[in-house]
């Protein structure tokens, strides 16, 4: 009897229970090359998150340039969360559609960036144009890929990283500005994102050198083989810091606000920082760090703060239109 | 001496170039080659360029094509709509010309013409996905000649809560008649049976409807000002009373695609409320070429509890389709303000079937025609055969206190005949014939006062339409 009595409480508790289970889709919107990072990360979520709360949640991803992804958000695509390349395109979040507080970039560790990641040259087998540093693609005769920055926004990495190099070696905003004129005069297509930039050097055969996201050149090397390509580390680049947001306006309309949060701080935690450096991100946690240190070479790298006065300012003098890529590009 | 020795260099020197040329031509050669291939190299990398730049130009394009608003222009009418289909405005149209002529009425009659019919500017359009809204305005119609008065139709605003709940509000057809909620553009014959008489027509209130079971059954409840037989609602109601109506259709073999019964739907509709209107319950009954034949008296007015209920069934398979109708109306009238009130049951039935010979299928939204009529080609469009048998009796109780026995029929029994020419999906012609015998109250004269009704009604009413 008293079984009986027990496995009925049992039953209907795990009805209960069962019945109490909440099923959940968020949607990340992101930029380009993180289409790998994403199907990992998710995965593991979503069992992080049904073993804390029984709750089933899908998280479906969007990508594209980061620029672009900006804006279709603004547009009323409806991101739970927004992992973009660089902190401007979600400070266009708040400029354009109030969608996150204007302070959003201080509500997670690190700048709300959970990884990093620098930019790199990635070549043919051989290096059949002996390119080494940034002043070997300004050569006559070199071929450049590298997406769009006023699409992309490992495109507008890009072209700081050698901005930065060019104003640290020839000493003149001037003499940066023809460095970077001579370099787009070698770059035949602008890709409008950085994985699309991709399959034109890849897939197209195009170009000598593509100027890459570091974590985009080892997973192009580790799907097309290392006999392929080859990846040259400039003696200068750029920290890039991509960022990453909650869209309070969207989750409070949804109600999923809890999750998202959850979602985002999950990046942090040792299982998103291993995911995001076995994709090749560089990771924040020392631990992690370590345990990836023979992957990720050291190089001097600038940063936006330092080297151009934070993503504001640089996205006013360098993208806005009218801007100085306007400048030399449309010329 | 020196002569000879210049020969001797000479031919010497042609010896020696001889001999190289070979080598010097294999070099030449070899260069060319090289040359070409470098060429090749690059004309292969701009070609893959340029390649790469229309790919890329592909995907913008593609990608904008996303979320660029959408311009739909075909038979259905004018669309534009947001990329994603949640926002969308929708210009439609009616128009359609008659001709009516009667054979053997006496001649004394004027009712032979050409009527501009209906004449429609449909806006429709749905917001945030679930809000809709719809606005037709009639510029066409019975109006007296020289009379230009324009007519709100419908006018109102739909939230669609799920499939299981869609809300309407404002002036619509009220839900009680199944021919009279078909479309006007897609009846069987030109004009609705004489059923149609004894239910509301468009009128103002709150819907609420939706598929349940399935979509093995549609529900419609509402609640409306309530309106005379056959009458269409003003802007405004100035009594307190309301129509409650519901109506419930049941097509219990919608998804079993290999039944013939799969185009089935059978349910019934019904209304109750009160009236206290100072007008008489109708304007007149009318017959299928649309003459009056029984009109309450002038001083007849409405006081009291109204109620109809009305039976009703649509079948569909192939080519072939019926509808089949019966209406009870009972309405409480008053010979005058303070006369004794009485309970008047009016009742009518329909059985209508249409047939389409070129094998296209029949359906409550028209038959689309396979090939648009086009002479040069060959197509002719969809032709479909129509018949109906329809009865309209009046209580007898109507005569002679509330409506006079000689100058109205109590009955009309009509038989009607139609030929459907779809030219395509939005242009139509039509061709039918009606037959109406009219029967008397005991009360009445042997013969008529009413011209009209001192012989059937032989009607031959042609349409010419554009409906999209």
């Amino acid at each position: 009897m008293k079984f009986k009595v027990l496995l009925s409480f049992l039953v209907a508790a795990a009805l209960a229970a069962a019945a109490s289970a909440k099923s959940i889709t968020l949607l990340n919107v992101s930029y380009d090359p993180t289409r790998e990072l994403y199907v990992d990360f998710n995965a593991a979520f979503a069992k992080y998150w049904k073993a804390k709360t029984g709750d089933d949640v899908t998280i479906k991803q969007s990508h594209g340039g980061s620029g672009a992804q900006a804006r279709a958000i603004n547009d009323g695509l409806q991101a739970d969360v927004a992992t973009l390349a660089l902190a401007a395109d979600v400070d266009a979040l708040f400029n354009v559609g109030k969608l996150v507080p204007q302070d959003w970039q201080k509500r997670l560790p690190n700048n709300s960036a959970p990884y990093t990641s620098t930019i790199v040259f990635l070549v043919r087998k051989g290096n059949p144009k002996g390119i080494k540093d940034w002043d070997d693609l300004v050569k006559p005769g070199v071929t450049i890929v590298t997406p769009n920055p006023k699409t992309s926004g490992g495109a507008r990495w890009n072209y700081l990283a050698a901005w930065g190099y060019a104003l640290k070696k020839y000493g003149s905003d001037d003499k940066a500005k023809e460095f970077i004129a001579k370099l787009y005069k070698n770059v035949p297509v602008l890709d409008s994102g950085a994985r699309g930039s991709t399959t034109t050097f890849v897939q197209r055969e195009i170009g000598d050198v593509a100027i890459s996201w570091e974590n985009e050149a080892f997973l192009a090397l580790k799907e097309y083989g290392a006999d392929k390509f080859a990846i040259v580390v400039p003696s200068l680049s750029i920290l890039a810091e991509p960022t990453v947001s909650v869209v309070d306006k969207v989750v409070k309309k949804k109600g999923t606000e809890e999750v998202a949060k959850a979602y985002l701080d999950y990046l942090y935690s040792d299982e998103g920082q291993e995911i995001a450096a076995r994709n090749f991100y560089r990771p924040r946690n020392a631990a992690v760090q370590a345990k990836y240190a023979k992957v990720f070479p050291q190089l001097e790298l600038i940063t936006i703060d330092e080297a151009f006065g934070g993503w504001a300012k640089a996205q006013k003098t360098h993208f806005a239109d009218g801007g100085v890529f306007d400048q030399i590009y449309l010329k | 001496m020196r002569t000879y020795t210049r020969a001797i260099r000479t031919a010497l020197a042609a010896t020696s170039l001889l001999a190289a040329l070979p080598a010097l031509r294999a070099q030449s050669t070899e260069s060319e080659i090289q040359a070409l291939r470098a060429q090749i190299e690059q004309l292969d990398a701009k070609l893959r360029i340029l390649e790469r730049k229309n790919e890329i130009k592909d995907e913008a394009a593609a990608t904008a094509a996303t979320t660029a608003p959408k311009i739909t222009i075909n038979d259905k009418g004018f669309t534009l709509a947001s990329a994603d289909g949640a926002n969308s405005v929708k210009i439609r149209g009616l128009i359609q010309l008659d001709s009516r002529l009667f054979f053997n009425d006496g001649g004394g009659v004027v009712n032979n013409s050409f009527v501009l019919r209906r004449a429609r500017i449909i806006s429709e359009g749905t917001f945030a996905k679930n809000y809709s809204f719809q606005l037709v305005p009639e510029f066409g119609g019975g109006s007296a000649a020289g009379a230009t008065a324009v007519s709100i139709l419908d006018a109102n605003i739909g939230i669609a809560v799920t499939p299981q709940l869609q809300l309407k509000f404002g002036k619509f057809k009220s839900p009680v008649g199944l021919e009279l909620l078909q479309s006007d553009a897609w009846t069987f014959f030109n004009e609705r049976s004489i059923v149609t008489n004894l239910v509301p027509n468009r009128d103002l209130g709150i819907q609420a409807s939706g598929d349940v079971l399935g979509g093995a059954l549609n529900y419609t409840v509402g609640i409306f000002n309530g309106i005379a037989d056959g009458a269409n609602s003003g802007n405004a109601d100035f009594d307190n009373e309301k129509d409650g109506v519901v109506r419930l259709i049941a097509s219990p073999f919608k998804s079993d695609v290999s039944s013939p019964l799969q185009g089935l739907s059978f349910g019934a509709s019904a209304s109750l409320g009160r009236e206290k209107t100072a007008s008489g319950r109708t304007g007149g009954y009318k017959t299928d070429g649309q003459q009056t034949f029984f009109s309450y008296a002038a001083s007849t007015i409405t006081d009291g509890q109204n109620w109809r209920l009305s039976p009703q069934l649509d079948y569909r398979n192939g080519s072939l389709g019926v509808i089949g109708e019966y209406v009870l109306s009972a309405s409480n009238v008053r010979p005058s303000a303070t006369g004794t009130k009485t309970e008047l049951r009016n009742k009518a039935w329909q059985l209508a079937a249409g047939y389409v010979l070129t094998g296209e299928n029949s359906s409550y939204a028209g038959v689309v025609p396979n090939n648009n009529f086009d002479f040069s080609a060959g197509t002719w469009g969809a032709f479909e055969v129509t018949a109906r048998y329809s009865d309209l009796k009046v209580d007898d109780n109507a005569f002679p206190v509330f409506a006079s026995a000689a100058t109205n029929a109590d009955e009309a029994k009509a038989v009607g005949v139609g030929l459907n020419w779809y030219l395509s999906k939005a242009v139509a012609f039509k061709i039918d014939y009606y037959q109406t015998k009219f029967g008397f109250n005991a009360a009445a004269p042997a013969v008529s006062t009413t011209q009209i009704l001192r012989q059937d009604e032989k009607a031959f009413l042609t349409r010419f339409q554009v409906a999209f």
